[in-house]
């Protein structure tokens, strides 16, 4: 999980053994990490990399040579020459005798828990447990499923007090929300009652809660984590950017985590990106492609309103120049098919007038970014820009108002909204000729729009995207689109066969990446294979940077 | 119990049937015939040689160890016992087992919202039953699984809940069967 320095910052190692093993290790750092970066495992609770340290948990001690008692590793640094043992005996028993102390009061919930199956003190129960209970007084009673804040549920009971949630709070958003209150056996985490647990992070605790005491409202007995697929991707929140998982049962996101990644997001995600999946498989989401016809909307299938977009578009070229028409990208769509796309525009609508349409929004000097999109660097890396003598988005309004543009396509129809304006888009449509609108959720331009096309959302594809910083990142398809539907490059594909003839080229990402690898400066020298999970920076290839 | 082997000589028996299987079939049929009216003549003087169960209208009885349909505990209460933990769902080797988990205000928090069973899938293993913590699906003595559609095999909760005091028996044994272990 470590990032690879550079050489010449690389500091001088010390070496150290354990369990028999010399490992090479950076001078002071926490000889916890080091253990877990070399494979072996010592179970711990309270530490987290992203945390300071607190060595609450006295679940990672072990046996170090010359010392007389055992020592928590989270909190060792390393030093030359120390001589580790995590495995033996009397490291097992107090690894037991820690379990067992954590163990008297947690309720047997395991049934109706959802951290169930991703538990770190159900497996080192297992593992370091033993498995018999010899308290016979009954177990303290607690707060039951308390929305401790708008987005988190809380279960008192089943806390163990390793204080990751009260430390992300102090330090990582340093919102100050949780403490824990009280002292000895009647300690407990809580929030001051004015307070509630509402930061834009807030659902991270539930992540980096060892247990269940601190739950996703969202995912709360939802589905349990054992029959969910997991789908590597990137969140199409914002232009950050943050690495995720996408949490998948029978085809329906069921929840999304964030996924470590150093250079990004480390291991946080904001609550807005988290929960912002719901379009996804929304009951109003646009499943087939419809056409007006004698002035009423009609679904027709795929193949018939991508040629009758095609052959309104040639029209309005043939009666007025290429120049009528214009196109709006959107920027969630990957580099991929904005590079498909600006080919579109340039070989066969061969119309200057393209632009974007990027939501702006609210952000922080954390991670959320103002660019409500995931793809708008990439897409204007793409050449999603206006061509010469083109207009841009607001010069393609006023070009429609003045009947300049006769025909407009839009991918992503809100955003264009949101950005001139639901009035001013009312403007737009009544001013059109041709409106072709590519959307997955109906708005008033695809209620206005002359040809629908259906769209397909992030999750359902691959490809990449651009962050804000120019870092490209792979997402990965963890669900397939609705029967009917296919990605938006294929649809590109399908629509510049349909405009200039010929057969249609299969839209394949990895292809379309090694044509932007050759085609764009600073994408040289990247491939799908070279992103790998954790991404790289545009233009880094040809600097010799990682 | 020592298994009993019978050594089969197939050419003896493939000369044996003769043209057409009519000499096999023969002998089939003095086997049935005869063992019809053995019952019969026993029935009808009122000393049955055979059991004989009048099902549907008599219950065959099973022992506690007979695996029939899956079936869901419910309480006095008329609840269920399942919390929808999804334990048989998983351990379910053909998936014929569909839970929809939901919340309540009880003491317990979590039921299943949807609990389904597609019985023209269920193959009776019973890993169902074993993977349970709440003793809350067991293997019931019922078999008389038919509908007149495919839909009609799919059970659903109100279905599958069946009293506790009718599958006390099956309770006693089960716990006493993994209890051993």
């Amino acid at each position: 999980m470590t990032e690879a320095g550079g050489p010449d910052e690389k500091p001088a190692t010390v070496r150290v053994v354990i369990d028999g093993r010399e490992i090479e290790a950076e001078p002071g750092a926490p000889l916890l990490q080091v253990a877990l970066d070399h494979g072996i495992q010592i179970p711990h609770y309270c530490y987290h990399p992203k945390l300071s340290i607190d060595g609450s948990c006295r679940m990672c001690q072990v046996q170090i040579q010359g010392q007389k008692k055992l020592a928590i590793a989270c909190n060792t640094p390393c030093t030359e020459g120390l001589v580790v043992d995590t495995r033996g005996d009397e490291v097992a028993d107090a690894r037991r005798g820690v379990m067992e102390l954590l163990l008297v009061n947690h309720p047997l919930d395991c049934p109706i828990c959802d951290q169930a199956g991703e538990c770190h003190l159900q497996d080192y129960s297992f593992a370091h447990g033993s498995h018999h209970a010899r308290t016979e007084s009954p177990r303290r009673k607690g707060l039951k499923r308390h929305p401790i804040g708008p987005r988190v549920v809380f279960d008192q009971e089943r806390c163990i007090l390793c204080r990751r949630c009260v430390r992300f709070t102090q330090e990582i958003t340093q919102t100050d929300e949780l403490r824990v209150f009280g002292i000895g056996d009647t300690s407990h985490i809580g929030t001051l009652e004015s307070r509630p647990l509402d930061n834009p992070y807030s659902v991270n605790v539930a992540d980096i809660c060892p247990v269940g005491a601190l739950l996703s409202a969202d995912f709360h007995h939802k589905r349990r984590v054992w029959f969910l697929d997991t789908t590597a991707s990137v969140c199409a929140g914002c232009a950050n950017g943050c690495n995720i998982e996408i949490g998948t049962w029978r085809n329906e996101i069921q929840r999304l985590t964030p996924r470590r990644n150093d250079a990004v997001n480390d291991t946080w995600m904001c609550d807005a990106g988290r929960l912002g999946y719901g379009f996804v498989g929304a009951a109003d989401r646009i499943r087939a492609a419809r056409v007006r016809i004698d002035g009423e909307q009609r679904e027709v299938s795929l193949q018939n309103a991508l040629d009758a977009a095609a052959e309104a578009l040639r029209q309005v070229r043939a009666t007025h120049g290429a120049g009528a028409i214009a196109i709006v990208g959107s920027a969630h769509l990957t580099n991929e098919e904005c590079f498909r796309l600006a080919a579109v525009a340039r070989d066969e609508v061969q119309t200057p007038h393209l632009d974007l349409a990027v939501p702006l929004g609210t952000s922080d000097a954390f991670l959320v970014k103002a660019e409500k999109a995931a793809n708008a660097r990439g897409a204007r890396d793409m050449g999603l820009v206006p061509g010469e003598g083109g207009h841009d988005l607001a010069g393609i309004a006023a070009a429609v108002e003045a009947g300049e543009i006769r025909a407009l396509w839009v991918v992503g129809s809100r955003d264009l909204e949101e950005v001139i304006g639901g009035e001013r888009a009312a403007k737009v449509a009544a001013a059109l000729e041709v409106l072709v609108v590519q959307d997955v959720q109906p708005s008033y331009l695809t209620a206005a729009a002359t040809i629908v096309l259906p769209g397909a959302t992030w999750a359902e594809k691959s490809g990449t995207f651009t962050n804000h910083a120019g870092r490209v990142q792979r997402i990965g398809g963890a669900v397939t689109p609705p029967e009917g539907v296919v990605v938006d490059g294929e649809l590109f594909a399908r629509l510049a066969s349909a405009l200039a003839g010929g057969a249609v080229a299969a839209f394949e990402p990895a292809q379309v990446f090694d044509q932007i690898a050759a085609g764009v400066a600073t994408y040289a020298g990247l491939s799908h294979l070279v992103l790998g999970a954790g991404g790289r920076n545009a233009g880094a290839a040809a600097n010799g940077e990682a | 119990m020592a298994a009993r082997v019978t050594q089969v000589d197939r050419e003896a028996v493939r000369r044996s049937t003769g043209a057409l299987g009519v000499a096999a079939t023969l002998r089939g049929l003095r086997v049935t015939s005869r063992h019809f009216i053995r019952n019969l003549w026993g029935w009808m003087v009122g000393k049955p040689q055979v059991r004989t169960v009048m099902v549907p209208e008599e219950e065959d009885p099973k022992p506690a160890a007979f695996r029939g349909m899956p079936v869901l505990v419910a309480l006095d209460s008329g609840k269920e016992r399942c919390v929808a933990c999804g334990l048989c769902e998983w351990a379910c080797p053909v998936d014929c087992i569909h839970i929809e988990p939901g919340e309540t205000v009880d003491e317990v928090e979590r039921y299943p919202r949807v609990f389904d069973i597609d019985m023209g899938r269920c193959m009776y293993c019973g890993l169902c039953e074993e993977a349970c913590p709440e003793e809350a699906i067991v293997m019931s003595a019922r078999v008389d699984i038919s509908a007149f559609s495919r839909a009609g095999l799919l059970w659903h909760k109100d279905q599958l809940l069946t009293p506790a005091s009718q599958l006390a028996r099956r309770l006693a044994y089960i716990r006493e069967d993994y209890g051993r272990r």
